[in-house]
């Protein structure tokens, strides 16, 4: 793999759900971006990100992970991956710090490395001091920093987020969307789908606009306004999925 | 005439049509109710116990129907009952206080907390005391035919002891969450629900000991020998519901009377606190933070580890789990007497009774292991096998049962090895059946339909099903083999061997896809 390949890049993809969710979609995420997938409610975001993480099988079409294929090596391409949906996967029975061990465990770290990466983002995301609760008594911002922390844990390349800014408070949006940052500086690859439009405009490098399961239009934020009579990305965004 | 709006009475209509709600739920996740098929069956089985009660009151005889030790007989029954009251006045409470969430809505209202929470309790008096007024009700309408109209006082006496039973129920759900808080009362008042639900098991249990013999004349008997103790004798205080019950004026008076200064009582005396109960259980899971630093991981070096060590802890934080096992192991008591007493005699009871019960527990750990797996995406999302997930989770299911019979089936190998062998043998093809099938045949759900779920997967419910007929009927025959001889024992033994293996093969053959 050379630092040319894409994070991610998907060919033709396709999914059936009676009408087509995804219909060829083509689309090239590039390394040490911060990619924005936007597009209406049922466009197929949701079931591109999915299909991206494994857990829906395509109907047709390729999807390679920072060069590895999808189809081939799952387990190789799930490893350098992590998928935060905008319901957080967790265990409103386990503690924090348990679930973090289990997080760990399915991706098969080291105790030494688990364990300091666990306390660094549970302090990092002032979470410590619930260590020893249980997360169903959790707020909502508090379970999606936990779902976070246990994406992180295996330091992932490419990092998947669904929605990750609903229902968390300023301050907590203010941590995610710093981590988020952190990630790309650092050479990771960030793919977000949002609804706050806001979030996208100052955030993304690059934006992808999916409407009935198609890419419609992609760029910077400076290049979609090209495509447009311009204003913000709200404005682009009406515009573009109006007109398709 | 409708009620005004806000009044207690209105309010009153809003409980019991939530009552009747919850009570005729069915299906997946609770959605179905049962409509006019369900009323007509309900019907039609009390009309079923009219003849049942005419049945055992014919054969009682009219003029036994007078006899004192019949009162001695209805307060036994009677107060065993309020043990059912009270697990389900338990049960109510907890639901009421922590699980319906209509009561913030209710309380931000401008109506008293006072009424509310009177409102509540009459609720909870209300359907405790119905099933049993369904229940006992025949006995009452048939008794007149009999010459016996004081009987009629079973309904005012079942309606009172329901009262005793919710006030109890209230005051003890309030008293555990002064001392426990809210969070550890709903756990504990769901297992203190579930044994005094199981206390009817160990009384007849501890009679079926005391007794030798059986029928009427052992039951005289057994009530004679009890009369001969003060606190038992039919003018002791312990009988006067049963004596309420069968229509003696005073007696029903004072039960009556006191069911009404509990209401009156429990709500006059502890409503402020039910409110603060309510805030409690708005803060529930919120245990007070403490420092960062005294952070303890503990990683397991192996995916098989992590998975079960998860499960397990996931299986010991669930009320209803720890509920049933529970009550599992106190099905159990009554079995370690008779090994203890006598095990080769009662070699073929003993391996059928643990077979089923080990099959039944498993049934239920390996629904809440497989099927409600809380956060399946990311299992699937991680770059695991989920062939080594599923595996660990079968284990997750299968030693806990396993492990808790180890005891008395050592036991037992001791005592009386074939047997103890045998039952080894068919516990143990029980336990992982049931696992199996689950694992094969289960389909997805959430772990709140636990109690629900039989009715959503009617396949993986009837293999369950014929795996502990199978395994059951198995130890019956294997262990019924080692004391006799007869010639079609080995044949049933390797019929109900077949079913079980035969119903396996066909679970695995309708497997489901594991993505």
């Amino acid at each position: 793999m050379t630092s040319d390949t894409p994070a991610l890049e998907l060919r033709g993809l396709r999914k059936d759900f009676g009408r087509p969710a995804v219909d060829h979609l083509n689309l090239t995420v590039r390394r040490g971006e911060l990619y924005a997938l936007l597009g209406p409610n049922g466009a197929g975001k949701t079931t591109t990100l999915r299909m991206v993480t494994g857990l829906l099988a395509p109907d047709a079409g390729h999807i390679d992970v920072l060069g590895v294929d999808m189809a081939r090596d799952p387990a190789g391409a799930k490893r350098r991956m992590a998928y935060l949906p905008d319901d957080p996967m967790l265990y409103g029975k386990l503690k924090p710090t348990e679930y973090l061990e289990f997080v760990a465990g399915l991706w098969g770290l080291r105790a030494e490395e688990a364990e300091a990466r666990g306390r660094h983002l549970l302090d990092w995301l002032d979470l410590s001091r619930h260590a020893h609760e249980l997360t169903e008594g959790f707020s909502r911002g508090m379970k999606q920093k936990l779902a976070l922390a246990g994406a992180l844990i295996h330091e992932p390349e490419l990092l998947i987020l669904d929605e990750p800014l609903t229902g968390l408070d300023a301050a907590a949006a203010r941590q995610v969307k710093d981590l988020l940052l952190s990630h790309v500086a650092k050479g990771g690859t960030v793919i977000l789908t949002t609804h706050i439009l806001e979030v996208a405009e100052r955030l993304a490098q690059r934006i992808g606009i999916i409407r009935q399961g198609r890419l419609i239009a992609e760029g910077t934020l400076a290049e979609l306004r090209e495509r447009t009579l311009g204003g913000s990305l709200e404005d682009v965004f009406l515009q573009l999925t109006e007109q398709a | 005439m409708n009620a005004a709006p806000g009044s207690i009475r209105w309010l009153l209509g809003h409980e019991l049509r939530l009552a009747w709600y919850g009570a005729t739920r069915a299906g997946s996740g609770g959605k179905k109710r049962f409509g006019t098929s369900g009323i007509v069956i309900l019907t039609l089985g009390w009309l079923l116990l009219h003849g049942l009660a005419f049945i055992m009151l014919r054969a009682v005889g009219g003029a036994h129907l007078r006899d004192p030790l019949m009162s001695i007989l209805a307060g036994g029954v009677l107060l065993v009952c309020a043990t059912f009251m009270l697990s389900g006045g338990l049960k109510a409470c907890v639901t009421a206080l922590f699980e319906r969430g209509d009561l913030d809505l209710l309380l931000s209202s401008p109506l008293p907390s006072r009424s509310i929470f009177a409102v509540r309790l009459m609720g909870v008096v209300v359907t405790t005391a119905l099933s049993f007024v369904y229940l006992f009700s025949p006995f009452a309408n048939v008794a007149v035919f009999f010459g016996q109209p004081g009987w009629l006082a079973i309904y005012p006496a079942v309606i009172a002891l329901a009262a005793l039973g919710a006030c109890g129920a209230m005051l003890l759900t309030l008293a555990l969450v002064r001392v426990l808080g809210a969070r550890r009362t709903r756990v504990v008042g769901q297992v203190v629900a579930a044994i005094a639900g199981a206390l009817l098991f160990l009384t007849m249990q501890a009679y079926n000991f005391v007794s030798h013999g059986s029928g009427r004349a052992a039951t005289e008997q057994t009530m004679h020998k009890l009369a001969q103790y003060g606190v038992f004798a039919p003018t002791s205080a312990l009988w006067l519901p049963g004596r309420a019950a069968l229509g003696e004026a005073l007696p029903l008076l004072g039960l009556a009377a006191l069911a009404l200064a509990a209401c009156v009582l429990t709500v006059g005396l502890t409503h402020r606190f039910f409110v603060h109960g309510l805030q409690q259980a708005a803060g529930m899971g919120r245990a007070a933070p403490r420092p960062a630093g005294s952070l303890r991981f503990r990683f397991r070096s192996s995916l098989f580890d992590t998975v079960v060590v998860k499960e397990w802890r996931l299986i010991a934080r669930d009320p209803h789990l720890i509920s049933q096992v529970l009550l599992q192991m106190i099905y159990l008591v009554p079995l370690l007497f008779l090994i203890l007493r006598d095990s080769s005699a009662a070699g073929p009871a003993v391996g059928v009774a643990l077979t089923l019960l080990c099959s039944s527990l498993t049934g239920g750990l390996a629904w809440i292991v497989i099927s409600a797996e809380d956060a399946p995406d990311l299992l699937c999302g991680a770059p695991v096998a989920m062939r080594t997930i599923r595996l660990a989770k079968l284990a997750a299911a299968t030693m806990p049962p396993l492990m808790l019979i180890a005891l008395p089936l050592l036991w037992l190998v001791v005592r009386a090895p074939l047997i103890g062998i045998l039952a080894a043998f068919t516990v143990t093809g029980a336990v992982l059946g049931a696992g199996l099938i689950v694992l094969w045949v289960g389909r997805p759900a959430p772990r709140s339909n636990f109690k629900t779920r039989g009715k959503e997967n009617g396949l993986c419910t009837a293999l369950e099903m014929v795996n502990t007929i199978g395994w059951g009927g198995s130890a019956w025959c294997l262990m019924a083999l080692t004391g006799q001889g007869s010639n079609w024992l080995p044949l049933a033994a390797a019929a109900t061997l077949a079913l079980a293996l035969g119903n396996l093969l066909l679970a695995w053959l309708l497997r489901r896809s594991p993505g």
